[in-house]
């Protein structure tokens, strides 16, 4: 955290009378990939165009390796590589006429790294074929090579599993966490399913309606003494509860024959030996952890577009 | 940083990789071809390869100013409709010269094509009606000075090039501020095909504004025979008009398209 690669500072953008992006605060470090998370028209698209340039600023700065991206947007975009929206490409060029036009664009890419690349996504079969003849995955992956040609420090992508097969995107996830550890650099993800954003990211900034509601980390060891909501199957609930007040434990009815508890990991244990010292069965005992889905749900109030 | 002729290596891949580029040469050199070997199969070889040189290049010079608009037109539209603009806009590069690897692509292909209808008039001419050509057939005395029609035609095409640029720019500007090719190719059009047509009528008009019409100025070939359009100009005169509004045209697409949000 104490190196930010990006530094969004209150950056607003305002089109007409209506702000689409509401004094947004952002630092995104390097060695993570940062998930970037909300409903649709909340203003993902918009933030990721301003990062890139392609869209000016109304209000505030935003930085990437401490250069403006208004004022020294050459610097800035040096060390970024981004699919902004589709990965769309020159349908009428092969696969290998649209890197080589990327390469050309930034200076120091061998033909080698052009191959490499093209390798790394698995497109060898096809790079030769000319554009329009790929499937979406296919494109998806071209548009992945071409982000990662110049080894960036920073790597946008915007919704990048969409089109991929289940196989594609596990081999996507794997990469990009590879590509944030080994390599070091800051991986910008937006996307809209959740709980592919669980898997993949380190941390997550939730957006509606333009403003940052929160930032979440997913990747943490918390876990260990953090208060769970733990469910426990018994024959009498009405009596299990009774038991555990007598050691000090609220606990309330959930369902048929379950009792939930607020408790940590190791007070479950004790809970569980108290009841069965009462002479109370118990069936089962499960934690229940709270997906993203549950917290994205819950800081957004399930509000439709506004 | 980096290396800005492969920047219009880029473009001019994009060009010349896509089969229209080919198809639009290819109709120029046949109709090239089709007009010489009629003229030779109905009229006969009794004519100078210059006189027919010449009538050709000045039907088919439209062709090449269509092709080019048509180029043009596209450059930078079809970047927005296909959304290619962001991908080739997020590069150390800035916009201004990202654009100018453009326009200078498409002028590269303006005097290509130029180059291509010079040289297939005069080579298939020869063919049909220069080798072994009757010493009785003269080639014809055309321009103020009676110069020979190597230069004539020399200057004929430097005239018409001036004026193929002009139209060009105006094309490619408004591909850019469009950002649509379909309309970019149909409003030049439109300009070029359609104004030009009413433009010998307007000429005659006496108002005074109409000597700063763009169109009045555009065919610059009425120079070479000494009958301007419109009485007392001159070539000096309409060059200026022309280079005025060439500013214009190029601080307006270059102005539109820094400034403008990329929401493709």
């Amino acid at each position: 955290m104490d190196h930010p690669i990006v530094k969004l500072q209150n950056v607003t953008k305002r089109i007409g009378k209506r702000t689409i992006i509401d004094r947004l605060t952002l630092d995104l470090p390097l060695g993570e990939v940062f998930g970037f998370l909300g409903p649709n028209g909340s203003g993902k698209t918009t933030t990721i165009r301003m990062m890139v340039g392609l869209m000016s600023l109304t209000d505030g700065e935003i930085t990437i390796g401490g250069y403006s991206v208004t004022k020294q947007y050459e610097k800035a975009i040096r060390h970024v590589g981004a699919i902004v929206e589709n990965p769309e490409m020159y349908k009428y060029l092969t696969g290998y006429q649209n890197l080589i036009h990327y390469a050309r664009m930034i200076p120091g890419i061998t033909e080698h790294r052009v191959h490499e690349v093209v390798r790394l996504v698995g497109l060898e079969g096809r790079i030769h074929d000319k554009v329009k003849t790929y499937s979406l995955g296919m494109r998806q992956r071209l548009g992945v090579a071409q982000a990662i040609l110049h080894k960036p420090q920073l790597l946008i992508l915007d919704e990048p599993t969409n089109g991929l097969d289940p196989a594609g995107i596990r081999e996507l996830r794997d990469y990009l966490r590879q590509l944030s550890k080994d390599e070091g650099i800051a991986v910008f993800v937006s996307s809209h399913l959740l709980s592919e954003m669980e898997l993949m990211c380190d941390r997550v900034a939730i957006i509606q309606n333009g403003k940052l509601i929160d930032v979440r980390t997913i990747r943490g060891s918390q876990a260990e003494t953090e208060s769970l909501r733990v469910l426990i199957e018994v024959d009498r609930p009405q009596g299990a509860i009774e038991a555990l007040l007598t050691i000090g434990q609220s606990a309330v009815i959930d369902g048929d024959n379950l009792i939930a508890i607020e408790a940590d990991r190791e007070s479950t244990a004790a809970i569980n030996a108290a009841l069965v010292a009462a002479g109370i069965k118990v069936y089962g005992i499960r934690t229940h952890v709270k997906s993203l889905e549950d917290q994205f749900l819950e800081v957004t109030g399930g509000e439709r577009i506004g | 940083m980096g290396n800005f002729l492969q920047l219009v290596q880029n473009e001019n891949m994009k060009i010349y990789q896509r089969p229209r580029t080919w198809i639009m040469a290819g109709i120029l050199v046949a109709s090239v071809l089709l007009i010489s070997i009629l003229w030779v199969s109905v009229g006969g070889r009794d004519t100078s390869m210059w006189e027919v040189a010449f009538i050709e290049s000045s039907i088919l010079f439209l062709l090449v100013t269509i092709f080019t608009v048509v180029i043009a037109a596209g450059g930078v539209a079809e970047e927005f409709t296909s959304g290619t603009i962001k991908l080739l806009l997020i590069r150390p590069w800035s916009r201004s010269k990202i654009l100018l690897s453009k326009y200078i692509s498409i002028i590269m292909f303006a005097v290509m094509l130029a180059v291509l209808l010079f040289a297939s008039t005069i080579l298939v001419n020869w063919v049909c009606f220069g080798i072994n050509a009757s010493p009785e057939v003269q080639p014809p005395i055309r321009g103020l000075n009676g110069i020979s029609p190597v230069s004539y035609m020399l200057q004929y095409y430097a005239l018409t090039l001036v004026s193929l640029v002009v139209t060009v720019t105006l094309a490619f500007m408004l591909s850019t501020v469009f950002r649509s090719g379909g309309l970019a190719i149909g409003f030049s059009l439109f300009l070029l095909l359609g104004v030009n047509s009413f433009v010998a009528l307007i000429a005659m008009l006496e108002y005074k504004w109409i000597d700063y019409l763009l169109f009045i100025h555009l065919n610059l070939t009425q120079y070479l025979d000494g009958n301007p359009m419109r009485e007392g100009m001159t070539l000096g005169y309409s060059l200026g008009v022309l280079g005025i509004y060439y500013a214009v045209f190029v601080a307006l697409t270059w102005y539109i398209f820094n400034k403008r949000d990329v929401a493709a």
